[in-house]
């Protein structure tokens, strides 16, 4: 295709793609732009430059408003809360999976087929649905507005997306090579850690990603079953008020989206072929 | 493609028979990996315990205002959801938004997959940015459009007409005179990339040489579109339309952030929401609860169904 492809036809693409990214980038550039803008500016165009879009004084004043300001009680906890719940809820979720996915990928037992369908409706079942009877158990039992509390649902949301990945991952994986190793004299041990291992951590490492992700940008078990003991990023964001009652908050809300979006864009800009082979095996074998 | 299945294979004859062993190796065999199905029990367990729970609550009579009336309600719940003005708009609300956000950021996919597919400068950076969106914290990006897009006063949309049509240019409050449609947009920016990058991988997948093969035949790049590029794709625009499709009925962030259901744009899941925790009535929220996953099985079958028996016609 290349080969016959003409360099004004080329250049051709290159514009079409630069239209593309305007469409995605300007509304990331634009979250940016407002985060950095004062209230004056955002309320006054003439200071800002190129049609409203820059602010011509940078004003670090809503960064300082979320970790240090009035809007500190509500974001720093609620980071703290984030990052550890999701980091918990994907380690366990992960440590189960991996030996759920060897089991499925390695044994033949009656209703391993049941399994992997059901792990995958599981993941389909409307999160909405699921919190209703979970708000009453938890109120009851004492795990409302608890880090556990939150924990045990994301594994509900994680543990299935990861079984699913990591079985496929599993499935690509010559076993054949665990008993060549044996047969050459490892034990069982060895042949797990030098054979099986390296070839299942990358694997093991994308479905970790992709937990993370999802647990990260839940917003209906956070919004629904924390008060404030636990409450995690997303859903801090919506309960945002400005300097005063009557102000909007959208350069504090902009410069908080911001600092969320941060690690996620990092993490999958650096992983990216990764995650792109990790959702897509999931679903299409081939 | 061959390789992965014969490893499959492979796998699979080991677990039946490993090497033709005896039955005490056997018996080791099943030892040592008897310690993982607890891992699957638990999985069960986490997951399917809410299900069961709302199955069973939606069956029966439970409004948190009277405690005392709590009992078996049979199919009363689900009557009352099918037959409740709120709910019967909210059912056709969830179909119009997943309808339009699956079919416009397919089209919009596609068309951007094919332009990634070909080699260009700049193509790896232009990849990236098209993922973003789809990175950003879903509340995050709701939160953008509604405040940073379509805000009236300060919106990037109202700025532009602003600057390209002067100071008398109209300054539309986007959210309140087009309010589905604005919840549409914003979850079609979101899932134009998911769309792109499980077509792209269709793409990529493809056997050039036959391409090439046609080509050489005096094939056009339509007819290679329409009879090579689409058949090929079939599997991949099924996975991702059903997978989109499947989120999006169940969206709830974009519904409470941009409108806050208000307006006419309450799905079923922002129904459920508010029948629990507005009216609490436990009972009707879990029988739309089941109904959103019946609604989410129906389509799953029928979506596969429609464009399997699609392309089998086509291919004739």
């Amino acid at each position: 295709m290349d080969t016959t492809m003409s360099n004004k036809a080329k250049n051709g693409l290159g514009l079409v793609s630069i239209v593309i990214m305007i469409w995605t980038i300007i509304p990331l550039l634009w979250i940016v732009a407002t985060s950095l803008k004062s209230d004056a500016a955002l309320a006054d165009p003439k200071q800002n430059v190129l049609g409203n879009f820059w602010p011509k004084d940078i004003s670090w004043d809503n960064y300082k408003l979320i970790f240090s300001g009035g809007a500190s009680d509500l974001f720093v906890p609620a980071l703290w809360h984030s990052i550890i719940v999701c980091v918990v809820a994907t380690v366990i979720s992960v440590a189960l999976a991996t030996f759920c996915a060897y089991a499925i990928s390695r044994l033949d037992f009656p209703g391993k087929k049941l399994i992997l369908t059901s792990s995958l409706a599981v993941s389909f079942f409307p999160v909405i649905a699921m919190v209703t009877p979970l708000f009453n158990l938890w109120r009851q039992v004492g795990l409302f507005d608890t880090i556990p509390g939150l924990i045990i649902p994301y594994l509900a949301l994680t543990l299935p997306l990861s079984i699913w990945t990591l079985s496929a991952f599993f499935q690509q994986i010559p076993w054949e090579m665990e008993q060549a190793a044996q047969v050459d004299g490892a034990t069982s041990w060895q042949a797990f850690v030098k054979v099986v291992a390296p070839l299942a951590a990358p694997g093991v490492f994308t479905t970790a990603i992709i937990a993370f992700f999802t647990a990260w940008n839940d917003f209906v078990f956070s919004s629904n079953l924390t008060a404030q003991n636990a409450q995690t990023v997303p859903a801090a964001l919506n309960f945002f008020t400005g300097a005063s009652q009557f102000v909007q908050p959208t350069g504090a809300i902009c410069a908080a989206a911001v600092i969320v979006t941060i690690p996620v864009v990092i993490l999958v800009l650096v992983f990216q072929r990764r995650i792109v082979t990790g959702l897509t095996s999931g679903a299409v074998k081939g | 493609m061959s390789a992965d299945t014969s490893a499959a294979a492979v796998t699979k004859d080991s677990g039946v028979d490993p090497d033709k062993s005896t039955s005490l190796a056997k018996a080791g065999a099943w030892a040592r990996r008897a310690p993982l199905l607890p891992a699957l029990i638990f999985m069960i367990v986490v997951t399917q315990l809410p299900f069961v729970a709302t199955i069973v609550i939606s069956f029966m009579n439970w409004n948190a205002y009277y405690p005392k009336d709590r009992s078996f309600a049979g199919l009363d719940n689900f009557k009352t959801v099918l037959t409740d003005v709120n709910a019967r708009e909210a059912i056709i609300v969830t179909v119009l938004l997943t309808v339009g956000v699956v079919l416009i950021s397919l089209v919009l996919g596609l068309a951007i997959a094919l332009l990634l597919d070909r080699k260009f400068k700049g193509r790896s950076v232009a990849r990236t940015l098209m993922i973003t969106p789809f990175l950003i914290v879903p509340v995050a990006a709701a939160l953008l459009w509604k405040h940073a897009l379509y805000n009236a006063q300060y919106g990037l949309f109202n700025g532009v007409l602003k600057f390209v049509f002067g100071d008398s240019a109209p300054q539309p409050d986007w959210i309140s005179d087009h309010p589905l449609i604005a919840v549409m947009f914003s979850l079609v920016w979101q899932w134009t990339p998911f769309m792109m990058l499980i077509l792209l991988a269709g793409l990529q997948s493809r056997p050039m040489d036959v391409v090439e093969a046609a080509r050489i035949d005096g094939a056009s790049g339509w007819q290679i579109f329409t009879n090579m590029t689409l058949p090929h794709l079939r599997q991949y625009i099924e996975l991702s339309g059903l997978l989109g499709a499947i989120y999006i009925v169940q969206n709830f962030d974009a519904v409470f952030t941009i409108t806050s259901g208000g307006l006419g744009t309450a799905n079923l899941p922002y129904y459920i929401y508010q029948t629990f925790y507005s009216a609490h009535d436990y009972g009707t929220a879990s029988a739309a609860g089941v109904i959103v996953v019946i609604g989410t099985i129906i389509i799953a079958t029928f979506a596969l169904r429609t464009v399997l028996s699609l392309f089998r016609e086509e291919s004739r």
